[in-house]
């Protein structure tokens, strides 16, 4: 049924919905975040890579930064919808945010999966 | 009692600017209508609705202090000194503490705020159970002031988009309403991003509705409701699949 309301048979919902989904993933991932940084305590810089070494934490890190790009994305296109009224400016700010995303994301790509 | 008023005549005035007004009340004057009525008796230039003073009618909406209201029902003993008198925000101004209700009501009408019904008229009304009647309460109350709908960023911002709290209040007593038989179409009316999915919860119209009553209540149950609508759908789609199978 979730699966459903995030098709565009409904666009407000999807929208609604994908925000609670990504913040519900970012919630979960931080908690483990914390939790694995209290365990193992990364106090060096190998410490720090070996923190990040595991292959299902990178996907786990991966799947945190879609999480929230695809959150940030939402809630600053609203904002933007908010306060620039001008139509045009909104436009190139949304086209700029969403070219931003796009490096952050390939950005973690590039540092969790090479 | 020090009052500061809104004031602005169109056909007079460039800007608005703010009035004082140092009025002697008389034991009588309980409410703040009564001390704008006052006010109106030293100054008839002041322009504000009012009509039931009793907080039936919804006409003296205002923002008093900072806060929407009405006039009618506001304790003149629970206000601090000088009273701040505007027009509600978010709505043109026709004339010192008179907006243009036009887009508020344009939006509440949008959710079609009567029952539908296609099965032929009973020769006597159209019964409900008063569990089903039980549904409605807390919901039909709304007087329509405009108090929580011009508190409402989502409203300032987007008044043409986002239909505002009082509206979906609206819409939503009447989609639980057991007579009435266009939910999927009040839905669908909904589904438009900007309509519905503006509301972020800052709960602004729950603290200035003058009925008490919750619009966000009622909105995050259309939320609800969308939910069951989706798994109705797609148990309607599965047996469309399976008679088809068949």
């Amino acid at each position: 049924m979730l699966l459903e309301l995030l098709t565009k048979r409904y666009p407000g919902m999807r929208a609604w919905l994908t925000q609670r989904l990504t913040g519900l993933v970012m919630a979960i991932y931080s908690v483990l975040a914390l939790l694995r940084f209290f365990i193992l305590q990364p106090e060096s810089y190998e410490a720090w890579l070996s923190f990040f070494q595991p292959i299902w934490w990178r996907i786990a890190s991966l799947l945190f930064w879609l999480a929230l790009s695809l959150h940030a994305w939402l809630g600053i296109r609203d904002v933007f919808k908010d306060y620039v009224p001008n139509y045009g400016l909104q436009m190139v700010l949304q086209k700029i945010l969403l070219a931003l995303l796009w490096i952050y994301l390939a950005w973690a790509g590039w540092l969790m999966l090479a | 009692m020090k009052f500061s008023i809104y004031r602005f005549n169109p056909d007079v005035d460039k800007k608005p600017y703010m009035q004082d007004y140092d009025v002697l009340l008389e034991d009588s004057d309980q409410m703040l209508l009564d001390a704008l009525l006052r006010i109106k008796d030293l100054d008839d230039s002041l322009s504000l609705r009012k009509s039931c003073r009793e907080g039936v009618c919804g006409s003296d909406s205002m923002n008093i202090n900072g806060k929407n209201g009405l006039a009618c029902i506001t304790k003149l003993s629970d206000l601090e000194e000088p009273v701040v008198l505007r027009p509600m925000p978010g709505l043109p101004v026709i004339r010192d503490l008179v907006v243009d209700m036009t887009q508020f009501f344009e939006n509440y009408n949008s959710v079609k705020p009567y029952l539908v019904n296609n099965d032929p008229a009973p020769e006597i009304e159209r019964l409900q159970s008063p569990e089903d009647r039980a549904k409605l309460d807390g919901l039909y109350e709304c007087i329509l002031c405009g108090a929580c709908t011009t508190s409402c960023p989502s409203f300032w911002w987007n008044p043409d988009k986002f239909v505002g709290p009082a509206g979906l209040m609206q819409a939503y007593r009447f989609m639980v309403d057991s007579r009435d038989q266009a939910l999927d179409e009040r839905l669908e009316n909904l589904e438009e991003p900007d309509r519905l999915y503006r509301c972020h919860n800052i709960m602004n119209c729950v603290e200035v509705c003058p009925k008490k009553l919750n619009p966000n209540a009622a909105i995050a149950n259309i939320k609800d409701l969308k939910f069951e609508q989706a798994r109705e759908s797609k148990l309607k789609d599965k047996k469309k699949i399976e008679i088809k199978a068949i």
